[in-house]
């Protein structure tokens, strides 16, 4: 870590005290990206633009009458496409977290920071302010002379527009982001004309300012401070993960020199010491000084070096994604058995997780023991307690329902009603008394089960077991 | 190593951040488990659900945040501690 540091202080050691910012955090030179045009450049653009459009399209689109995907916190109700999860269904919903965890390991185990190079929500929206900075304040030479030049009746038009449509791409995306816990449509006519719950509003400028904050100013130091993944994903690299490398022994030594000059005669590597891809790195690393934590895999210093290696009218590929082993001149694996474990690993736990969710049982039932008392004698000597049967109808239909207790020799349970009925997406509480005769109850405690079966569906039913409690023997 | 090698964005970050992740975890089991419209404090004043999980997690944050911060409090080296004393005290004894 001490040596990546220096790294990053001797990339940036040419520039002047004026560009050492002194802002809310510690000093820290603020990176001028340079822009970078060529092939993973294109395939990052592409990322962004259909992640953020994903993004902010989805709470938009409907389905069945209801928003398509809708974390409904007031009601506490997820709707998923056409599935419905309540607070009941935490588990399946915990598996799948589980899953997306483990898809990560694998594809990290297998290509290296891919994720934080396209996909990792961070660089989207850096990329996405990159690109409105690039559009006010032009490229990063002109960046880099409007923040040294005097402050001008047009540095602070400049900056102002800037921080205008910065805060502007903020708000609504912290709009969107309600939009998936509070339904979109009517969160998005409510913002415009200021009728939002002072929750919501609370929520809508919380995230935006945290957007703001974190790709606007923190940047890259997100990636260096707060994100564990960062810290822990080289425990699943191993010398055939992908990753983004400086080929020493094509590059060293390095050194400038005329494109006319022979390089073999000159004892020069490939590198010519140009520096750009440094100047296009995001977190202002220095590839060539090997793998390092800081960087996010994002593959615009290989776009940079392979246009200079076509100026120089050498091979692309100096810096390039490969594999340790292949840059020690040995064959890459690419099943091998992290990968197949992983896989594994990976694939059976989505299967259950899907097979769980698909034949989950829409009825959730809780049984709660009337606590007032323990249990009470009735006029014929039975022994008897009470429950409160709470159902909760998670099905798109409605349903009738038969209850029966057992666990008790002539256990007898006594309803108000034999037919119980609940609407799609309701509760129903239901007072119920078991009674036994004390005769058969061979302990203090015991245990009796409840089970719930849909009239008409033999296959929608649950169990649950609650306790019986009785006199002592 | 001493604590002032590490920038203090970095330690601001040691201390909200994740408290921050731990509260956004702590919030969903709890409302999970339990409904705050059940909960009689929310009930009571009237507090919406979305209320009541904002401040649930507000909360949350504010107990790790204060977690967080004794245990870069403690972190300090014992040395840092006494420097500090002989530096700051200007009545102790200077050797
Ligand atoms: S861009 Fe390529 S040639 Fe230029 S300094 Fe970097 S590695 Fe060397
Ligand atoms: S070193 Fe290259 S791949 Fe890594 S973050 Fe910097 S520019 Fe991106």
């Amino acid at each position: 870590m001490v040596e990546s540091s220096q790294v990053v202080a001797k990339a940036v050691a040419n520039k002047s005290d004026e560009e050492v910012e002194q802002s809310l955090y510690a000093k820290r030179q603020k990176i001028y990206v340079r822009e970078v045009h060529g092939l993973f450049a294109r395939l990052r653009a592409m990322g962004v633009l259909g992640l953020l459009g994903l993004f902010y399209i989805i709470p938009w689109l409907n389905l069945d009458g209801h928003q398509a995907v809708l974390f409904d916190l007031p009601a506490r109700k997820f709707y998923i496409l056409n599935m419905v999860f309540w607070p009941q269904d935490f588990f399946y919903l915990a598996l799948l977290l589980i899953v997306s965890a483990l898809t990560l390991f694998f594809v990290t185990a297998l290509a290296g920071r891919v994720w934080c190079g396209y996909a990792c929500p961070q660089t989207v929206w850096t990329e996405a302010f990159l690109w409105i900075e690039r559009k006010v304040e032009g490229s990063r030479q002109q960046q880099m002379k409007l923040d040294k030049g005097a402050n001008s009746f047009r540095k602070i038009r400049i900056k102002a527009t800037k921080h205008f449509l910065w805060a502007a791409f903020a708000l609504f995306t912290g709009l969107t982001f309600v939009g998936y816990f509070s339904p979109m449509r009517e969160l998005a006519v409510n913002f415009l004309s200021f009728n939002t719950g002072p929750w919501e509003t609370f929520w809508i400028y919380f995230y935006g300012f945290a957007t703001y904050g974190n790709a606007g100013w923190l940047r890259e130091q997100v990636c260096l401070y707060m994100c564990p993944y960062a810290r822990f994903q080289s425990a699943m690299f191993d010398k055939d993960t992908m990753i983004i490398s400086f080929d020493e022994s094509r590059g060293l030594p390095k050194g400038p020199r005329k494109k006319s000059v022979d390089k073999v005669a000159a004892g020069l590597g490939d590198c010519i010491d140009c520096t750009i891809c440094v100047q296009v790195c995001p977190t202002g690393i220095d590839i060539r000084n090997g793998l390092q934590y800081q960087c996010i895999g994002c593959a615009a210093c290989i776009d940079a070096c392979d246009d200079v290696m076509d100026k120089m009218g050498y091979d692309r590929g100096l810096i390039r994604y490969t594999t340790e082993h292949s840059l020690m001149g040995k064959h890459t694996h690419i099943l091998r058995p992290r990968v197949i474990v992983y896989a594994l690993i990976l694939f059976g736990i989505t299967v259950s997780a899907f097979y769980s969710i698909l034949t989950r049982t829409p009825i959730a039932m809780d049984v709660i023991r009337d606590r007032n008392s323990l249990y009470r004698e009735t006029n014929e000597g039975l022994i008897e307690n009470v429950y409160i049967i709470k159902l909760l109808n998670m099905d798109k239909q409605d349903h009738s329902y038969t209850l029966t207790a057992a666990g008790i020799p002539d256990l007898i349970l006594k309803k108000d009603t034999d037919k119980i009925v609940v609407k799609s997406g309701e509760v129903v509480e239901l007072p119920v008394r078991v009674q036994v005769d004390a005769y058969d109850l061979k302990q203090r405690s015991s245990e009796i089960s409840f089970t719930l079966t849909a009239i008409g569906n033999d296959d929608l039913s649950v169990v649950e077991e609650a306790r019986f409690l009785g006199p002592a023997y | 190593m001493s604590m002032s090698d590490i920038p203090i964005i970095q330690r601001v970050v040691a201390i909200l951040w994740p408290s921050f992740i731990v509260a956004g975890i702590a919030t969903v089991l709890f409302t999970t488990a339990f409904d705050p419209a059940n909960i009689s404090i929310f009930a009571d004043y009237g507090i919406s659900r979305l209320g009541s999980y904002t401040i649930c997690f507000f909360l949350f944050w504010l107990f790790g945040a204060v977690t967080s911060t004794a245990t870069c409090y403690f972190l300090k080296p014992c040395d840092a501690v006494n420097k500090r004393k002989s530096s700051g005290d200007s009545g102790s004894v200077k050797e």
